[in-house]
């Protein structure tokens, strides 16, 4: 005598779940600025790494990278995709030195990252970059990317998941935008530092994705200054 | 050297037990045959005259062009199978503009004369696609421009070797023409002096007397570093106060 | 004829394809269409590791899962690569597995150069950090969270590698469900006790292992504990965390050696 099972399930109902597609970017946050002066150029980053959501990876991954002793890379977006970024510049940097007989000047770096980028216009790195420094006048200097390598020299910028939180208060503290009394002189370099500290902090207040601790550098003629600073931890 | 001549010139990438490359010695003599070509470096720029043979007075001169743009801040000057330096001029201009590309910059001179250079031994038949050339070229160039590093003047040969000189004479007036260099040249002198003595020298040892045609003369200064290829009109200035 | 009958199991996928028996045409696939990784099978969930004073430990628990099925009760889901790293493996174990063929070769490969140095724990994570990024590039990936630690020339080593590339290293790492539950807890005990004994470290990860094993569906109470130090590197044997009474009936007769 045969058993014979019905199919109780309908076939919609066996059908496999749905996994959803693999997602090849992950979005781990993140706030970077700089300013640039008349001599030199500060730039912050927060350490806080998240896993795409409201989860905190590590409170440790420094977001800004050292290219030459006049120019850095801050980075938000995907840490892979950064690391990689991080790593093919580094290469093409001293295959640069090598060839040329001189470290590559920041202007030809912003340059070169543009058409790093844009070479993956089709498979993009998901990073949002701000290359910083001086320039070969010895004047700070800064650029500001989107993902696929459109960029522009700016005198300051911000990136990242804080940028929205940041920009305006460098609109009016730096650009001085609008502005009823615009109280005059050069911003000296630990006046920019302070100020950029605030910003940072500030991004830090609202932003879940930013927070932990910061990395502070000051470029000038005397090469990259590193700074940790504290940030709150929630 | 031709004593010596054996089985081993036949073959462009053969090195002779003495261990040389005879295809690339005899494309250096070419040059000796060539016309012949002077340039001087100072602080303010550097200058290239040019012998240009007009073998018939029926001849356009305006035909002949022996110093040629690479980069706005980059010149060259040829001596020996001018048809070969098209190749190389090409390969030379792709590559300063590629670096502009990359790098929204000029191209440093030393970098450019070294991409000239590596064409240079890129001969033979043995790997396809890789060589440009089935036989070394036949020209060397006086390359002349400025960067950061200042005004400079760089000697090319056909064996890929390349020079940085105060003052080169290449050509076939060259052994007495460099003579004379070596007396007359002072690293203190103005661009206008070194233009006079490209242009003396060149007289020198020239057959003809110089005129405004069978000359060519070119600047580059570091102040703008930018270059000038002299018109027929600014010649005469010159040429008339020799 | 007898109809075949597919048992239905709620949350698991028609892997076999049973729904869709293979005509000649589906079985001869078009050249150059390959299988890429859409989503993991056999699974392994958390991975747990901390520094302490003088070296690392890291726990995971020996269950991998088949969809919602706890299919394999003993597998160990740490590897030593080498002789100063053990990488910890939670997601595909198919992947897992192929990865370790990879890197076994790569030891190999570094023990015939001969020249007395060893792949170091950090050069292994850079590795394999550049192996899961290239897999994720091609749109292939290794469904894996990987933990990598280490102990070499009086200096600890931990990190984390997953299925996009991400990478960075920590004193406290954690993966999946770990990452939610352990993690909180894991940094609040080293706040509080900075300089954790081994004792301390392998009790803390104990202890978080249990309590992934009474929130984590898709974990087991058989764990293994692995620890990286001076002395080298050690895997535990398999250990019965000690739980409440979960056992009714006959199933309490049963022991957890006959699993």
């Amino acid at each position: 005598m045969d058993l014979k099972l019905s199919p109780f399930p309908t076939l919609e109902k066996q059908m496999p779940i749905e996994h959803g597609r693999f997602e090849a970017y992950v979005d781990n946050g993140g706030t970077v600025l700089a300013v640039g002066g008349p001599d030199y150029c500060v730039i912050a980053g927060d350490t806080r790494m998240s896993d795409g959501g409201y989860g905190i990876q590590t409170r440790k991954y420094t977001k800004i990278f050292q290219l030459t002793d006049k120019c850095v890379l801050a980075t938000s977006g995907m840490q892979a995709d950064t690391l990689a970024l991080q790593k093919r510049l580094k290469t093409m940097l001293s295959h640069y030195q090598k060839e040329h007989g001189k470290p590559m000047s920041t202007p030809a770096i912003a340059q070169f990252l543009s058409n790093t980028l844009y070479y993956k216009r089709f498979f993009p790195y998901y990073t949002f970059n701000i290359v910083a420094g001086i320039d070969e006048k010895g004047e700070g200097c800064a650029w500001t990317y989107d993902a696929v390598g459109s960029h522009e020299r700016v005198k300051y910028a911000s990136q990242g998941s804080g940028n929205q939180l940041v920009i305006p208060l460098l609109d009016n503290q730096v650009a001085k935008f609008n502005q009823q009394i615009i109280a005059g002189g050069n911003v000296t370099s630990q006046q920019a530092v302070s100020f950029v500290k605030d910003a940072i902090t500030s991004a830090g207040e609202r932003d879940i994705y930013t927070g932990d601790y910061a990395d502070i550098v000051v470029v000038d003629k005397d090469g990259v200054h590193w700074e940790k600073f504290e940030l709150k931890l929630d | 050297m031709f004593l010596t001549r054996s089985e081993y010139d036949r073959h462009v990438n053969t090195f002779s037990p003495e261990g040389r490359l005879f295809q690339v010695e005899y494309a250096l003599e070419a040059i000796k045959l060539g016309s012949t070509t002077i340039g001087i470096q100072c602080a303010e720029g550097v200058v290239l005259a040019v012998e240009k043979r007009l073998t018939s007075p029926l001849l356009e001169p305006s035909s002949i062009q022996k110093v040629v743009e690479i980069d706005s801040h980059l010149i060259c000057a040829l001596s020996g199978l001018t048809a070969d330096s098209r190749t190389i001029i090409d390969h030379a201009r792709v590559e300063t503009q590629n670096h502009r590309f990359n790098y929204d910059e000029p191209m440093t001179v030393e970098s450019t004369v070294q991409s000239i250079c590596d064409l240079a031994l890129r001969f033979g038949e043995n790997r396809k696609g890789e060589e440009k050339m089935s036989r070394p070229f036949g020209v060397a160039l006086l390359i002349a421009g400025v960067d950061e590093k200042g005004a400079q003047l760089y000697y090319s040969d056909p064996s890929g070797t390349y020079t940085q000189f105060h003052a080169k004479a290449i050509g076939a007036g060259s052994e007495g023409a460099q003579q004379t260099l070596q007396e007359k040249y002072s690293k203190s002198m103005t661009l206008d002096e070194c233009q006079a003595l490209a242009l003396t020298t060149l007289k020198q040892v020239m057959e003809e007397a110089v005129t405004t045609s069978n000359v060519e003369l070119a600047k580059i200064t570091t102040k703008d570093g930018k270059y000038k290829i002299y018109s027929k009109e600014e010649l005469e200035v010159i040429v008339s106060t020799l | 004829m007898q109809q075949h009958v597919s048992f239905p199991v709620f949350g698991q996928n028609d892997y076999f394809n049973y729904k869709n028996p293979q005509t000649l045409e589906n079985r001869m696939p078009v050249v150059d269409a390959k299988k890429k990784t859409q989503d993991p099978i056999v699974t392994g969930t958390s991975v747990i590791a901390i520094k302490y004073n003088g070296g690392v430990v890291m726990g995971t628990d020996m269950l991998c899962s088949y969809g919602s099925l706890a299919r394999f009760n003993s597998i160990q889901r740490m590897e030593k690569f080498g002789s100063y790293t053990i990488i910890g493996a939670g997601g595909e174990l198919s992947d897992f597995q192929s990865l370790s063929n990879t890197l076994n070769d790569l030891v190999t490969l570094d023990h015939c150069i001969d020249d007395g140095s060893k792949l170091s724990p950090s050069e292994i994570y850079n590795y394999v950090a550049r192996v899961m990024y290239n897999h994720r590039n091609k749109g292939d990936p290794l469904w894996n969270s990987l933990v990598v630690m280490g102990y070499q020339n009086g200096s600890s080593f931990l990190g984390k590698v997953d299925l996009v590339g991400t990478c960075f290293k920590d004193d406290i790492v954690c993966t999946g469900y770990g990452a939610h539950i352990a993690l909180p807890l894991m940094r609040k005990a080293a706040l509080d006790n900075p300089n954790m004994n081994l004792e301390q470290a392998k009790k803390l990860i104990e202890d978080c292992l249990r309590v992934l094993f009474y929130r984590d569906a898709r974990s087991s109470k058989k764990i293994q504990i692995s620890v990286a130090n001076e002395n080298g590197l050690e895997i535990s044997e398999p250990i019965e965390l000690d739980t409440y009474m979960w056992q009714s009936g006959e199933a309490a007769v049963k022991s957890f050696s006959q699993v």
